[in-house]
């Protein structure tokens, strides 16, 4: 009989089934049929210029935070904060610019207001962490003290400064400041500017009757072409931009850094990896602080975009974005997941949400209903996952 | 009789009101594997947790080739080339042969970057060298067999530096074949000569396979010491009980 070793028994795999076994294959199946079904169900609009604007700009805020709560979840914690934080720091940053900086210190500034806010966050956040790994409590409890404590904090704060639970009517800082601009302002006006290049070319010798009809409408409309002809759309959210420059960093991070190592290892196994040296306390700290700056990127990017705030803004976000994790494949139990079946996720659950926009006949309500479904399934699929790769136990 | 690399003087934990070790000697020398037996809650976990740099001693001295040390944490331990192979072999199930061998102390390039292949090949040949040829070391702990991991867990405390290698109970929990593949490396590892080696066991016939020098603990204290040849079989039986006697025992057992 030949020598017969134990790595033999390990089959080689062709690239194809490789694929296949990626962590993300049922999130890019998911958002690959839903894009398909919307593009059919609502004639096109929702990829048209303006119908794919919107759908972005969802899909970037969901996705932002989306990320931070998978970055943590990888480590092995929740943070049931993160909607709480977005309320919190959208009340900080216009109460800022509506009345000044604290302490009479004089007016603020969009890039004073921001990065105050930030510093708030991210010492909340480090405050989250700290708790959770000093104490070994579970992130859940903890981080649940911390969406009632920041949501009650940012209702009295907008009552005793404010007198109202909503600030309106701040001037559109994005005119002056180039600061504000690239949070709540547009981007890749490019993408649409050669968009609406093609689209004139198209266009161009064609005959235009002088009542326009529908039909034609919403031709011009697949060609950001207006009524006038002229160019109708002119650019993505800002949002879309910091979605992709923190998915980019993540993805880097998590799959090719020693830091993407550390997280991993602290999520699969918190012993083995203290034993052999990672920082586990700091790495999940970190990580903390890392889910309050995407709370806080996300309520920036809305208040500088809208000039407006109010006491309920983020609610029930925290729940969004694990289920967004949850969904691009990210485990539970931490120590699995990937960046890029996150973005799938998000691209899906914002597409879906936004949904009722483009084919009016749905009930909204229908939104949820689908949530919950892939949600239980993506589950399933994760744990499946999960018994492969462990051999089952 | 050449020089210990590690010793062990009058080594005290205590947790609270209890003492997991109440004054224990060990002597450690290279080439030799050193065989700590002892009971359930004998303080054999403290005492490694102890050596390892997880607990800090409540008295008691640790010497490295003649030089006091204290270490303050599992890192100070590794750098003092004290390296430990856990029961659960700290090793990340989820995580590919590579990114476990190189876990907390990853080969880096600019701005942190996982210097990859490297590492791949890294642990490709040192698992060789101690004897399983690993295709691929991108797949899955979770996919190996408890005698791979074992030997992933070996080889990695060697790479990384280890003089001394502690080797919690890395028999139990393992069928025969791979008990016996286990025993193998840890003679491959004694041929070396440059490598201590601390072997933690439940099993009087591992240890008698390939130890060198016996420690038996009981309740936290050292009941029994020598060399394989100071110490006879039935000697043995009578400390790895805990230092009753089997013929005490057997009446024991007779009068239920």
């Amino acid at each position: 009989m030949a020598e017969r070793s134990e790595a033999d028994r390990l089959k080689e795999e062709t690239w194809l089934q490789r694929l296949v076994r990626r962590p993300e294959i049922g999130a890019f199946i998911v958002m690959v049929v839903i894009i398909v079904a919307l593009a059919i169900a609502s004639d096109g609009k929702a990829f048209n210029a303006l119908g794919l604007k919107n759908n972005i700009k969802i899909i970037a805020q969901y996705g932002i935070i989306a990320l931070g709560a998978a970055a943590l979840m990888i480590a092995g914690e929740f943070d049931l904060s993160i909607g709480s934080m977005i309320g919190f720091a959208g009340m900080s940053m216009a109460l800022m610019l509506k009345w000044g900086l604290p302490f009479g210190l004089g007016e603020a500034t969009p890039f004073l207001a921001f990065i105050i806010t930030l510093a708030m966050t991210l010492t909340i956040g480090w405050i989250i962490g700290t708790i959770v790994v000093r104490s070994g409590l579970s992130s859940f409890i903890v981080t649940l003290a911390f969406l009632f404590f920041l949501r009650g904090t940012t209702e009295v704060s907008f009552r005793l400064i404010n007198q109202s639970t909503q600030v309106s009517g701040l001037p559109d800082y994005k005119e002056e400041s180039w600061f504000a601009n690239i949070l709540g302002g547009e981007v890749f006006g490019w993408f649409y500017d050669a968009w609406y290049w093609f689209g004139q070319k198209m266009v161009a010798g064609v005959e235009w009757p002088a009542r326009l009809t529908a039909d034609n409408i919403n031709y011009l409309a697949a060609l950001n072409i207006n009524r006038r002809l002229e160019q109708w759309v002119t650019g993505f959210d800002a949002r879309f931009m910091w979605f992709l420059i923190i998915a980019a960093v993540a993805y880097f991070v998590l799959s090719r850094t020693q830091l993407g190592n550390w997280i991993y290892a602290t999520g699969d196994n918190k012993e083995a990896a203290r034993a052999n040296g990672v920082p586990v306390n700091r790495v999940k700290v970190g990580l903390f602080m890392f889910t309050a700056f995407c709370a806080t990127m996300f309520a920036a990017c809305q208040v500088f975009d809208t000039n407006t705030s109010d006491a309920a803004k983020g609610n029930l976000m925290e729940l969004f974005a694990i289920a967004i994790a949850v969904v691009g494949g990210t485990l539970m139990t931490g120590g699995f997941g990937s960046i890029i079946g996150v973005v799938f996720g998000a691209i899906t659950v914002g597409l879906v949400a936004n949904a009722v926009f483009f084919i009016p006949e749905i009930d909204g309500a229908w939104f949820r209903v689908f949530l919950g479904s892939i949600l239980l399934a993506a589950v399933f699929a994760n744990e499946r996952i999960r018994k492969r790769i462990t051999g089952g136990i | 009789m050449a020089e210990p690399y590690l010793r062990v003087e009058n080594l005290t934990k205590q947790f609270g009101p209890f003492t997991a070790l109440g004054g224990v000697d060990l002597e450690v020398y290279p080439g030799e594997v050193h065989a700590l037996l002892g009971d359930n809650g004998a303080g054999k976990s403290t005492l490694i947790k102890t050596l390892a740099g997880v607990h800090q001693p409540t008295s008691g001295q640790i010497y490295i080739e003649g030089k006091p040390v204290s270490f303050r944490s599992p890192r100070d331990a590794s750098a003092a080339g004290i390296g430990t192979v856990y029961q659960d072999l700290a090793l990340n199930q989820l995580m590919s042969v590579t990114r476990n061998f190189f876990m907390g102390r990853e080969l880096k390039g600019p701005l942190g970057t996982l210097r990859m292949d490297e590492m791949n090949q890294i642990a490709h040949d040192e698992m060789l060298k101690i004897g399983i040829d690993f295709s691929d070391p991108t797949q899955a702990v979770g996919t190996m067999s408890g005698g791979q991991r074992q030997t992933l867990a070996i080889a990695r405390a060697i790479h990384f530096g280890a003089k001394v290698l502690i080797l919690d109970e890395p028999t139990s929990a393992l069928g025969q074949k791979q008990q016996m593949g286990v025993l193998k490396t840890i003679k491959r590892v004694r041929a070396r000569g440059d490598i201590a080696i601390i072997f933690i066991t439940h099993n009087e016939i591992h240890s008698r396979l390939v130890g060198d020098r016996f420690t038996f603990l009981a309740l936290g204290k050292v009941i029994g010491a020598g060399t394989s040849d100071q110490i006879g079989n039935d000697e043995m039986r009578r400390l790895m009980a805990g230092g009753a006697e089997m013929g005490d025992l057997e009446q024991e057992l007779a009068g239920i």
